[in-house]
């Protein structure tokens, strides 16, 4: 039983591995070399130039910067409006923002492509089309759902005694929020940065919607013209979707902990 | 939920009632300028024979409805789109429940590695993940099929992502390789909850370990499937970014699409607001029935 578990977690593991080891291994090879060895390595085939190439045809620092851009402004936006949401319907409470949250819970998952016609009329009316507040808007709106149902779930649960005594010691909503909750809420608020943030930084479809000139690409946008007009170019295509994995990857090699964390406390609640 | 909440909070529910709709105010300005009224705009303009922005527009009535379901590739790309969440969503929770009860069985060490590397693939891209797989199951020169030509196995070198019946499940089993990570964990976080007492009882009266797994880990998994369940669907219903990539934009023909890709098709390939539109209102139709049985989970669960 063991070893037939072992054995077959090990199989899991190659199909996982194979893939990344696939990409790793032939973006720092010659085209020839891609061809004549797809899973060996041998130092005659060996270059930096895909890498580099690649570099320069994604205009990688610019778009890492519009990426970054992006992710911190949304960021920013769902993690303080969903926080003070979320206290509000966990200790307020009242009818009225019960069924806000009922409509928020049941807008957690709608697809973007519902909405995608309309917010581009939108935008383009607020003058908001390629436009990095814009987009992040959109990106702030969609996620927002989600955050106000987590921030809601944690501060329920805190118990409303701690509430009471602030006031008692003249806090008013303000202050018990900021300095009482808040500091309470610092798993959630990892766990909002991490899981939206990556949602965000992978994200295409919404910034292919709201953004008509490439000089405000993100990473992931300008990856996906990047390939799609040379798919030929196998060297380039390797290079390209490791040169734009490496930020993530990183990521995950510090905050390994962290990221399981993140998901678990997500999946909690929902 | 409504009995407990509403125990001892007059206090707070009065005092703050007034500053209480500020504080959510934020949240409901973003979701309903950008969530709600898109969706209200949408089911209008798919009456109307809107083409754009700053074009005049027009009610038209059903037109729009009547041209998507008196066209052929509207139904094609409509079975495509329940073939995949089928085949997803089956596959994906049959694999996570499979792997995660190995793993537990594995104990910490290995069993923490292979959760580490399983969760992996969801944090990238999908555009990367997309790519990454279409080169890897290319017909002439992707590692699939030189693998099998290599081991003399010709016949299964098959074009994956260029016959028309390959072409969907093909893509459901890349999602599954994409996403099995996250559900994994949150199926093996379920297993940890279930007290080792049941095991222990059901050893003491002699059952094997599917026996286990069929009358203990099963029933006591039962919710936790079903929320994934419901959730997996709905995560895939919308997926665009990984299937397009896959399959460069829904190909062959409309083989390879879905509502999630014919959507952005209608209206940045063919220029067909009014398709777009009326196909966005089905997929709303879906996502509302889905979207509302996992409002009743989750409020159900959170009463536990």
């Amino acid at each position: 039983m063991h070893i037939g578990g072992h054995v077959i977690l090990i199989f899991v593991a190659a199909v996982i591995l194979v893939p990344l080891y696939y990409v790793f291994i032939n973006a720092f090879k010659t085209e020839m070399g891609i061809n004549l060895m797809p899973m060996g390595f041998n130092p005659k085939y060996f270059t930096l130039q895909n890498m580099t190439n690649a570099w320069r045809l994604l205009v990688f620092p610019k778009a890492l910067l519009n990426s970054l851009i992006l992710v911190v402004v949304s960021c920013g936006i769902i993690i303080i409006s969903g926080a003070l949401a979320g206290f509000s319907i966990a200790i307020v409470n009242n009818r009225l923002l019960r069924t806000i949250y009922i409509t928020l819970v049941l807008l957690i998952s709608v697809p973007f492509q519902v909405i995608l016609i309309p917010i581009v009329q939108i935008l383009s009316t607020l003058n908001l089309m390629n436009n990095y507040f814009g987009t992040s808007f959109v990106f702030a709106a969609v996620n927002m759902p989600f955050a106000v149902f987590l921030y809601t779930g944690f501060m329920r649960a805190i118990p409303r005694e701690l509430c009471e005594a602030a006031i008692v010691d003249g806090c008013g909503m303000g202050k018990t929020f900021l300095n009482i909750y808040m500091p309470l809420m610092k798993v959630v608020t990892t766990t909002v940065l991490i899981l939206r943030g990556t949602a965000v930084w992978n994200d295409l479809l919404i910034p292919l919607a709201t953004i008509t000139n490439e000089k405000y690409d993100p990473l992931v946008r300008r990856l996906y013209a990047f390939c799609s007009l040379r798919f030929n170019r196998w060297d380039l295509l390797f290079a390209g979707t490791l040169l734009c994995s490496i930020p993530i990857l990183l990521l995950f090699l510090f905050l390994q902990r962290v990221f399981i964390r993140g998901l678990l406390v997500g999946s909690i609640k929902g | 939920m409504r009995k407990k909440s509403t125990k001892g909070t007059s206090s707070f529910t009065d005092r703050w009632a007034a500053q209480g709709l500020l504080f959510v105010l934020p949240a409901v300005f973003f979701v309903g300028l950008f969530i709600v009224i898109p969706i209200f705009m949408n089911l209008f303009l798919a009456f109307t024979n809107y083409r754009g922005f700053g074009n005049p527009y027009r009610f038209i009535g059903l037109q729009n409805f009547r041209s998507i379901f008196t066209d052929p590739s509207f139904w094609l790309v409509f079975t495509n789109t329940f073939k995949l969440l089928l085949i997803y969503v089956v596959a994906l929770n049959v694999v996570a429940v499979f792997l995660a009860v190995l793993i537990a069985d594995m104990g910490a060490g290995f069993g923490t590695f292979i959760k580490s590397l399983l969760y992996f693939p969801c944090l990238l891209a999908q555009v990367v993940v997309g790519f990454v797989w279409r080169m890897i199951l290319n017909y002439q020169r992707g590692l699939v099929n030189l693998t099998f030509r290599g081991l003399g196995l010709d016949f299964l070198a098959l074009n994956w992502l260029g016959e028309m019946q390959l072409v969907i499940p093909v893509i459901s089993l890349v999602i599954v390789w994409f996403a099995t990570g996250y559900y994994t964990i949150i199926y093996y976080a379920g297993l940890m909850a279930i007290s080792p007492d049941y095991y222990e009882v059901a050893t003491l009266e002699g059952a094997n370990g599917w026996q286990k797994f069929r009358f203990v880990t099963l029933p006591l998994l039962a919710p936790a499937i079903t929320i994934n369940v419901v959730l997996s669907t709905m995560g895939v219903l919308g997926a665009y970014d990984l299937p397009t990539s896959l399959s460069s934009g829904g190909g062959p023909g409309y083989h390879g699409t879905t509502f999630a890709i014919l959507v952005i098709r209608y209206v940045y390939e063919t220029y067909q607001m009014g398709k777009a539109l009326s196909v966005a209102v089905v997929m709303a139709f879906i996502a509302i029935i889905l979207g509302y049985i996992e409002l009743k989970l989750l409020v159900r669960r959170e009463v536990h």
